[in-house]
């Protein structure tokens, strides 16, 4: 048993070796493959943290009028921290509100001239929200339309994040659905090459296999080596494309943090953490393809 | 011992390679089967060794119904039927030692073992000292040789030879000749399948003569008569 198993091994190698520029190149088409769904684990991974850079600055300003009762700004307030939607509500109260204003236009006289002339305090008290995530938003301005204070209300100044949030998306989205295609014509093209590797190592270990057969070599015995070759093509393929991935994510992630401050994408440590099964899965799925396309290979053109 | 009971072949659409054919060859005997071309005499040697599978009648060798044997026997039945051909089937990439070595590998014998055999065949077959040539660095008969070899590493029952001699010149089909008997001497059953006038009447053994698919004679001590 052990014995056949060496010599299986040995001839799986031996048509490596014998065939290697077709193995370079089912391995290169593999390695492609795998490369293009590691490209779309990095783009969620970045798209995420995208996405919460752009959340995390997402607020809502309401401003009430300079007479607004404090009971209606304080019931918005209960109401707007009861909702599941609002992640925190800030009061900044009328005087605040104008002290900030004259601190932010302390070097504008004329504006500062035009507060003293206006003689009273031309602020409400301003509540600052913020939302979990940009879809959060419509809830929040709906919200707000609560006639119980909606007449107190001056103006809600909010920024369009949703719609940059949504072109963050949709952008991912697409590139998302690009890989997704690529990498599906990558794994066709790599399935074929596979079948065809097989199907030409048949082609050409056809003298020896009819001999096999000749002297009493069992069926498995004949099949086996093309399947333990199947094996180390995912194999050498998993680990260039590890070989590859680790370095280059070293590379581009103080470039990615550069961008989004201290909101770290943590890509090295996400592989590093999650490597076995990110590796481990993309080599079983390998495999099982590419052995079930040698075994369809094998159906087709080895009569043993 | 080798039985055919009314054993037929047919191929589509409508070739009779064997019709109706009974036979029985006794352990350690000595046949020769001749015929001219497409007489079915290859058909014959080919269901030995269940290459093939007859369309109708039963084949028996040792007891072993191998009419409708499993794929995953038929390793076992090649390993006690020893098969040459014509055209040698050797390994060109493989030295003499290796390609006699090769079909003890495959069925999984250990190194040590092969070791061993392999330098007995070599010897029997005469070819001691040529175990490290290719096969194109050997003569015809010396090829012939390596693949007789080959056929006896299983220490097989039977040895089946489809026209060993249909490449080699008369000296060397001479020497593959005394080479068979020498084997059938040590008790292995040898079924030479032949159209070599010369060798089967030197032989002086039996001959079972195919027309058409047909057993149209079958004598002992016969001879090439067609």
């Amino acid at each position: 048993m052990l014995t056949s198993t060496y010599r299986i091994i040995k001839f799986a190698f031996q048509n490596f070796w014998r065939n290697i520029w077709l193995s370079v190149i089912t391995v290169s088409m593999l390695v492609l493959t795998l490369l293009t769904v590691n490209i779309l684990l990095v783009l969620n991974r970045v798209t995420d943290q995208a996405i919460s850079f752009v959340e995390n600055r997402i607020e809502v300003s309401v401003y009430f009028n300079e007479n607004a009762p404090q009971v209606k700004v304080n019931d918005a307030l209960t109401h707007l921290r009861s909702l599941p939607e609002v992640k925190d509500v800030q009061e900044i109260p009328a005087d605040e509100a104008l002290a900030a204003f004259k601190t932010r236009h302390a070097s504008d006289p004329a504006i500062l001239s035009s507060l003293d002339e206006l003689g009273k305090n031309p602020f409400g008290p301003t509540l600052i929200i913020k939302a979990h995530s940009a879809k959060d938003f419509d809830a929040i301005i709906a919200a707000l339309d609560n006639p119980r204070f909606r007449d107190a209300i001056r103006q809600k100044d909010f920024s369009d994040y949703q719609s940059i949030v949504s072109k963050i998306r949709q952008t991912t989205d697409e590139i998302r659905m690009g890989g997704i295609i690529l990498s599906g014509i990558f794994f066709l093209i790599a399935l074929l090459i596979i079948f065809n590797t097989v199907r030409v190592a048949i082609f050409i270990h056809r003298e020896e296999i009819g001999i096999m057969r000749l002297v009493g070599a069992s069926s498995s015995f004949i099949r086996m080596p093309f399947l333990v070759e199947t094996i180390i093509l995912s194999v050498l393929s998993i680990l260039i494309v590890v070989a590859i991935v680790y370095p280059t994510l070293a590379f581009i992630e103080p470039k990615f943090n550069q961008y989004f401050g201290s909101n770290t994408t943590g890509l090295v440590s996400y592989f590093e953490q999650n490597g076995l099964l990110i590796f481990g899965s993309q080599f079983l799925a390998l495999l099982v393809v590419t052995m079930g396309s040698t075994a369809l290979a094998m159906r087709k053109h080895l009569k043993v | 011992m080798i039985h055919f009971k009314n054993v037929s072949k047919f191929y589509p659409p409508d070739i009779i390679g064997l019709d109706a054919v009974n036979l029985r060859v006794e352990p350690g005997e000595f046949i020769s089967i001749v015929g001219q071309s497409g007489t079915g005499k290859s058909t014959l040697a080919k269901l030995l060794f269940a290459e093939e599978r007859p369309s109708k009648g039963i084949i028996e060798i040792g007891g072993w119904d191998i009419t409708k044997i499993n794929a995953s026997d038929v390793p076992l039945l090649r390993r006690q039927i020893g098969v040459v051909f014509q055209d040698f089937k050797l390994l060109p990439k493989k030295t003499v030692y290796e390609n006699i070595a090769f079909a003890l590998q495959v069925a999984g014998i250990p190194s040590l073992r092969v070791r061993e055999v392999v330098p007995r065949v070599l010897s029997i077959v005469g070819l001691d000292d040529k175990a490290h040539r290719f096969p194109q660095q050997l003569s015809g008969g010396e090829q012939q040789r390596v693949a007789i070899g080959r056929a006896l590493v299983h220490q097989p029952k039977i040895l089946v030879a489809d026209e060993p001699t249909g490449n080699l010149d008369t000296l060397n089909s001479r020497d593959i000749l005394e080479l068979l008997k020498k084997i059938n001497e040590f008790g292995t059953t040898v079924v030479l399948v032949t159209h070599d006038r010369e060798i089967v009447n030197r032989l002086k053994r039996r001959v079972i003569t195919l027309e058409g698919g047909k057993i149209v004679s079958d004598v002992e001590e016969g001879r090439y008569k067609l």
